[in-house]
């Protein structure tokens, strides 16, 4: 099953929030990656004619995910990209102590004349920032600065 | 009055209340809140958690203060001021905030409501091509990563060495445009990379380029509105709200999770993970303040920019040029910073976050032609409500570390706004009541409505009637950019 996510209204009243959820650890990261996405831009009005590979290993989830998101942000400011979509891959090590994230991401530079631009997001914060699982059931809240 | 807390506030007076040290463990000093009854009825029932766990941080001197348009923010609320003790006391990013140096700009005109009228549409077309706004927007300062290092050392120094902006500028920016103690060696790869090519944009968001009216009915003292070169008569100002873009975003982000580790090693504990701080003298507090000082500097250069963009705009649409045209700086003063000020014969490392210096008559820091009247203060209203002007009070000087109010402050979430008005909707009726809008993204600017913030006016009556400020114009929209 695909996961879910929904923005939150009362969390920052100056900010942006949102609840992201999966019936596993890669739907709970792809849902929360979509989020973001579509905070930055709605990406149906996004080309796909730029790429990029990221890889990144963090000791857990919670940080993994907070690292990722904030790799998002970055690369919207430093490449100057919004993202029409992501495919990831996560796997941990046997003992656990170390999760992968392999990221290919998709999407196009800024284009104020054909893409329909909405917040540009400056950071992923640690404000009520929760990884929670419960059974196989995985949610995440992220507050946005923008 | 009922208030969106359980902990005993006491009135001090019609504007100023206190919370005592006694309602939360840990608290060292009392909480401090200016507010009139009505908008600390209002005040969400973050600030008053918030402010009471700033009460509680190691170092704090007197106070924990909030100001009547705080609301809830990451570690300290909107509005905080704190000053610590530099020698035994911390520094915290949270009590700075993520855009470090955001601040305000206003930039005058001998150019009158009549003469711009005609030419508005124009005018703003050109000020919008000019200044980029919005997601992912790139300025039109190239540069290679030593001169980055150079604006985060220089800061407004750097623009106006190079052409982008006239020498008095720096009189009339806090601090000269460039705080000292920059050091680019403490800024990540990652945060020069999201910044150097932002330089002269405005970003999203609150942030916003504004052409304003300062009508006579509007001017409320005439002695110092004549120090800032403000007659009435419907002159037109611009105004410029923005900051240190993802380049200050991105040093906060990087010292937080540094501060954390560092809590661990220096025994803090801190009642909110986004209060994280080190202190001021561990080598960890010397290289955030660092850095700090070089995405400070950096904002400041980033509203020099744009002031020359605003400068160059006006001259091609109105065919002169600045000098001509008088646009000479009224003054630019932060919003989010920490400075080492000197209050007495002592020096306090004061954190102001979403509040604004506000030195009064006679302070050394002031230039010549304001020391007579105080501070200007610029504090950035709603696009559809207005704006106001300020001077610094001795009395801010005594009770607030020299320090007020910096907007008017939200009262609705962006997503409830967005369910409430249409961007497009209100794009046509702010056209109706003559303020010509021109935005980048249409759900931004429908998250900046004016029904989202507080009454600016109320706000400023408060800190006006406190005595920490005095009005001296407000000044009325009539075009906007927004990214």
């Amino acid at each position: 099953m695909p996961g879910t996510f929904r923005f939150l209204d009362e969390i920052a009243v100056a900010d942006m929030a949102f609840e992201a959820e999966g019936d596993s650890l890669p739907a709970l990261f792809d849902a929360a990656t979509q989020a973001l996405i579509e905070s930055l831009a709605n990406p149906a009005t996004v080309a796909q004619t730029w790429q990029q590979t990221v890889n990144m290993e963090e000791p857990d989830v919670d940080t993994l995910l907070f690292e990722w998101l904030n790799r998002l942000v970055y690369l919207k400011d430093a490449q100057a990209v919004v993202f029409h979509h992501a495919t990831l891959a996560l796997h941990a090590t046997p003992d656990r102590s170390a999760w992968h994230l392999h990221a290919e991401l998709v999407g196009a530079p800024v284009d104020q004349t054909t893409q329909d631009l909405r917040s540009d997001v400056k950071g992923v914060t640690k404000h009520l920032y929760a990884v929670t699982q419960t059974g196989t059931s995985w949610k995440a809240r992220v507050v946005l600065d923008v | 009055m009922t208030l969106n807390t359980d902990m005993q506030v006491n009135r001090i007076d019609d504007y100023l209340w206190e919370i005592p040290p006694s309602e939360k463990a840990g608290m060292l000093v009392p909480a401090r809140i200016y507010a009139s009854s009505a908008i600390l009825g209002a005040m969400d029932r973050g600030v008053f958690d918030q402010v009471t766990n700033v009460a509680c941080l190691p170092g704090i001197h007197r106070y924990a203060l909030c100001m009547p348009d705080g609301h809830w923010g990451y570690g300290f609320p909107i509005g905080g001021v704190a000053a610590f003790d530099p020698e035994d006391g911390i520094i915290s990013p949270g009590g700075v905030g993520y855009d470090i140096n955001c601040g305000m700009r206003l930039i005058r005109t001998d150019l009158t409501l009549s003469e711009v009228q005609p030419k508005l549409e124009l005018l703003m077309t050109e000020l919008f091509r000019r200044v980029p706004a919005g997601v992912g927007s790139r300025g039109f300062v190239n540069m290679t990563r030593r001169e980055f290092r150079e604006v985060m050392r220089q800061g407004a120094g750097w623009c106006i060495a190079r052409g982008y902006g006239w020498a008095e500028d720096l009189e009339r920016i806090e601090e000269r445009g460039c705080l000292e103690g920059a050091d680019p060696a403490h800024v990540t790869d990652y945060a020069i990379e999201r910044g150097i090519n932002q330089l002269g944009t405005l970003g999203s968001g609150n942030h916003y380029l504004e052409v304003q009216v300062v009508s006579d009915k509007h001017l409320f003292d005439r002695e110092p509105a004549a120090a800032m070169g403000l007659t009435g008569r419907d002159q037109i100002v611009v105004m410029v709200h923005c900051g240190s873009r993802g380049f200050g975003h991105q040093v906060a982000s990087d010292y937080l999770k540094v501060f954390e580790k560092a809590m661990r090693r220096y025994g803090i504990s801190v009642k909110d993970q986004q209060l994280a701080c080190a202190p001021f003298r561990s080598p960890e507090g010397q290289d955030y303040f660092g850095a700090m000082n070089c995405a400070a500097n950096t904002a400041f250069a980033n509203r020099q920019v744009i002031t020359h963009q605003i400068r160059e705009a006006f001259a091609a649409v109105f065919d002169s040029t600045p000098h001509a045209l008088g646009m000479q700086l009224i003054y630019d003063v932060a919003h989010n910073i920490a400075k080492v000020e000197r209050y007495g014969d002592r020096e306090w490392l004061v954190h102001r976050k979403g509040a604004t210096r506000a030195f009064g008559p006679g302070s050394p820091e002031l230039p010549d032609c304001y020391r007579a009247i105080g501070q200007p203060v610029i504090c950035g209203g709603s696009m559809e409500t207005g704006s106001y002007l300020l001077v610094g009070t001795n009395r801010a000087m005594h009770d607030t570390f020299g320090s007020t109010m910096h907007g008017s402050g939200r009262t609705m979430s962006r997503a409830q706004a967005k369910r409430t008005v249409r961007g497009e909707q209100l794009l046509r009726d702010m056209k109706q009541h003559g303020i010509l809008v021109k935005a980048v993204s249409m759900s931004g600017l429908a998250e900046e409505a004016g029904l989202a913030y507080k009454n600016i006016s109320e706000v400023v009556h408060t800190v006006d009637q406190a005595g920490i400020t005095k009005k001296v114009a407000e000044l009325k929209p009539i075009g906007n950019i927004k990214g």
